[in-house]
């Protein structure tokens, strides 16, 4: 793409990403949650990946490391489940709520202004299910656009 | 009055586009109408208080749905049918 | 004779889950109990304001990991469609 293209993505892309992440830490306060902050910044990787291209992207985003980040945010969400066990809950028992410490402030039945340090173990799971779609989603578009590159080597440099 | 005013202009601007994305010979241009209804679309989510299903819509309906569409485009052929 | 002991074990396990369904009455409990119940009480159990992620990931959150192994499967599919473009000469040699 032409170089005010590629300026608009550098100016965008930390706004997208700072944006998603706000949306996945404020899940359990505002309107949003993990899967839709994953997807918001899985849109700036594309918007990134489709401004510069699959060759010059591959340098620095591998495939190793969106991979990594699916895996950890999926085993990280099924471990945080699985902690409960430890503390003799079933499954999915959410074992920090109101319990003072980290993300157990209690909180009243009714209107409130909203404390960023309760929710118990639903941050913990949107952190993780937010790095999952991350790297999901960002992953597939990368992919998809590697069918591209046997086909356009004539044209790499004219477009 | 001036949230019927813009609901009803919401609607009808999802009908106008949805017809444009079956009637457009050109893919490209079909692929954009069909990214424009998913933004409208999330706007009447967004209308009938369901905030997280707009966000939810505009990132995937009208972001990375428009971009896979736009490489199959890319990896085939632009127009429906052959050349113009 | 494989195929009478797979169609008796089909039936057995047909007739349990009809046996399972039938007693229950349909439409009951109502939902407007359950909604209630989520109004009233989410906010003390779980902490969270927002009442949607209360559900989705601390009532329902088997739901929420169904979902999780749907995506990260179908980017595994993705990824061995497109196997041999992407990484060039050591993918080929598995």
């Amino acid at each position: 793409m032409s170089k005010l293209v590629r300026f608009a993505a550098d100016i965008l892309y930390p706004v997208v990403l700072i944006f998603g992440l706000y949306i996945v830490a404020h899940g359990h306060i505002t309107p949003g949650g993990g899967f839709q902050g994953g997807a918001v910044i899985a849109t700036g990787v594309a918007l990134v990946i489709v401004a510069y291209g699959y060759r010059e992207v591959t340098q620095w985003i591998g495939k190793g490391g969106l991979m990594a980040r699916e895996v950890v945010g999926l085993l990280g969400f099924i471990g945080t489940a699985l902690v409960a066990f430890i503390f003799g809950m079933p499954f999915f028992y959410n074992y920090l709520a109101g319990q003072g410490g980290l993300f157990g402030v209690p909180v009243t039945y009714g209107p409130n202004p909203g404390e960023l340090n309760t929710g118990g173990t639903v941050p913990l799971m949107n952190f993780a299910v937010g790095i999952e779609v991350w790297g999901g989603l960002a992953l597939v578009i990368l992919y998809l656009l590697s069918g591209l590159v046997p086909h356009d080597d004539h044209e790499k440099e004219g477009s | 009055m001036i949230y019927e005013i813009f609901h009803i202009l919401v609607l009808a601007g999802l009908v106008i586009s949805a017809s444009l994305t079956f009637w457009f010979r050109d893919l490209l241009a079909a692929v954009l109408a069909a990214g424009f209804f998913s933004f409208l679309i999330s706007l009447e989510f967004y209308i009938l208080q369901a905030p997280d299903v707009a966000i939810s819509q505009a990132a995937i309906g009208a972001g990375l749905s428009t971009a896979i569409f736009i490489i199959a485009i890319r990896a085939t052929g632009r127009y429906e049918g052959g050349a113009p | 004779m494989r195929k009478i002991v797979a169609g008796l074990i089909l039936g057995a396990l047909l007739i349990t889950f009809v046996a399972m369904i039938l007693p229950l009455e349909f439409g009951s409990p109502r939902m407007s109990d359950m909604d209630d119940y989520f109004i009233r009480y989410g906010q003390e159990q779980t902490g969270n304001n927002n009442e949607c992620t209360a559900i989705v990931f601390d009532y329902r959150g088997f739901d929420t990991i169904g979902e999780s192994t749907v995506l990260f499967t179908a980017v595994i599919g993705v990824g061995i469609m497109f196997r041999r473009f992407f990484g060039g000469e050591e993918v080929e040699d598995e």
